[in-house]
């Protein structure tokens, strides 16, 4: 088994009976996405860093209660998603999520000409120009289930929502955004 | 052109993030002032899950199950645990400096203090009787309170027999049951525009993971350690601070946010008690040493 992770099951019972290095592989494992998670959430990268080290500790100290069957993926990112709706709300104030596009991102194409690497990213750019431009939360299921690539559950987790709601808000979410992209594309 | 949702996703990995920080870190640094502290018993205490474990773990230990086990394992040691708690979470604060935006601390008396730059606002309080405008539960006597608790309530003899008294058992209540003592008015301590009362008094237990309250400390509020017939609690004075309570679900809800003033939390023979009102640390120090 030398070199292949452990699964989340193993490291939890590892972490409950006292085992560090356990936790730690947890926490590094998740940690991006706990950090992200709560980034889309907040819009704001400290506000994102506290809760999801709030997140970190409190599932740490719920761990004894946490179900061994079910996912620990959904399970911690509810945590971090409450932590981060906590600290909005108590902020009194969401920060506007503005998504960027990376510089000098290049897809994995093999050697894409000059022309094509500059239509592909001022269609990237378009696009994610009118995701930014969508409502808060058509933004925030859109940035969950392509940006984040959470499941229905982890979304629904993230959005402290039902999965069947999770589903009808990014239908409406897509509905919203389509004809725009669509428009663009005939400009 | 493609499907909107195969643009969506192939936008994912030409996004820009904020670069992710190592949480661990965090974890050890609080571990490594844990030791530096005192707090940790390193041959005793073994890995450092347990270590955190350490750093989370209340003074106070429930009878039953895992967590009473565990607490008779360190009970020699809760007295010099909680002392070093105390100082672990007077380090962390005295380490906050404005430009950091929050230094979240806990410490070993079921009590979770936040340092933030800008406190929350908190909700206007519900109409109605104190103990729902307060979380405090429902109203009772203080002999069916006794009736129902496992451990026993203390009256400080300075202030004498309350006028009102609530009880919160579980699920909003802690898992051992939480008391509160109304002192209505007394002469020597002034009504409280915060609470409506001179003086609130909270005894609460519960399992060892458990925080009972959850406070949030702007820049102008003060804290500071104080010992208590040889037992260690704090002082929390200057602006009213923030205090959370839990709601029906158990949940500390930041909605929940009420503004309290002046308060000393301390450990009392395994009960945590909070003794809150406009009072002086003097007076409070007074009543504290007054339980009986």
């Amino acid at each position: 088994m030398e070199g292949r992770p452990a699964d989340d099951s193993v490291l939890i019972a590892r972490a409950v009976r006292g085992d560090s290095a356990a936790y730690e592989e947890i926490v590094q494992r998740y940690q991006q996405v706990a950090f992200r998670t709560a980034y889309v959430v907040t819009g704001s990268a400290p506000d994102a860093e506290d809760a999801a080290q709030e997140a970190f500790v409190k599932a740490f100290r719920a761990l004894d209660r946490f179900r061994p069957d079910a996912p620990f993926r959904p399970w911690l990112l509810r945590i971090v998603a409450n932590e981060a709706r906590n600290r909005v709300r108590s902020s009194g104030r969401r920060q506007h999520l503005e998504l960027r596009l990376a510089e000098g991102f290049r897809p994995g194409d093999a050697a894409p000409s000059p022309e094509a690497v500059a239509v592909a990213a001022d269609e990237r750019r378009r696009l994610l120009a009118m995701v930014n431009a969508l409502s808060g939360d058509d933004r925030l299921v859109i940035s969950c289930r392509y940006f984040l690539e959470l499941s229905s559950e982890e979304t629904a987790a993230a959005l402290g929502v039902p999965e069947g709601t999770v589903k009808s808000r990014l239908s409406r979410a897509l509905a919203r955004l389509r004809p725009r992209v669509q428009e663009a594309a005939n400009a | 052109m493609p499907d909107l949702e195969d643009q969506l996703t192939a936008l994912a990995p030409a996004l820009e993030w904020p670069s992710t920080p190592n949480f661990l870190p965090f974890h050890r640094e609080e571990s490594a002032q844990a030791r530096s502290s005192g707090l940790l018993l390193p041959t005793q205490w073994g890995g450092g899950a347990q270590r955190w474990r350490g750093l989370l773990l209340p003074i106070h230990r429930e009878v039953s199950g895992e967590a009473g086990r565990r607490g008779r394992t360190l009970g020699r040691n809760r007295w010099a645990l909680a002392a070093a708690a105390v100082f672990l979470i007077a380090a962390l604060l005295l380490a906050y400096t404005p430009t950091r935006k929050a230094i979240a601390g806990w410490i070993n008396l079921h009590t979770t203090i936040q340092r933030v730059e800008h406190p929350p606002t908190p909700s206007p309080l519900p109409s109605g009787p104190l103990g729902s405008q307060l979380g405090l539960g429902t109203p009772t006597s203080l002999s069916d309170a006794q009736a129902q608790l496992s451990w026993k309530i203390t009256v400080p003899s300075s202030l004498g027999a309350p006028d009102v008294i609530y009880l919160q058992m579980p699920p909003v209540g802690p898992s051992g049951g939480e008391v509160t003592l109304v002192y209505a008015s007394r002469s020597d301590i002034k009504v409280s525009g915060q609470t409506g009362v001179s003086v609130l008094i909270t005894e609460a237990r519960g399992k060892v993971d458990e925080n009972f309250f959850y406070k949030v400390l702007g820049p102008d509020a003060h804290l500071e350690s104080v010992t208590i017939n040889g037992r260690p609690g704090f002082w929390i004075s200057g602006s009213p601070h923030e205090f959370a309570f839990q709601d029906a679900s158990g949940d500390f809800r930041q909605e929940t946010l009420r503004l309290a003033t002046n308060t000393l939390v301390f450990d009392h023979n395994g009960t945590i008690v909070r003794i809150e009102g406009d009072m002086t640390k003097e007076q409070a120090l007074q009543i504290a040493t007054s339980l009986g």
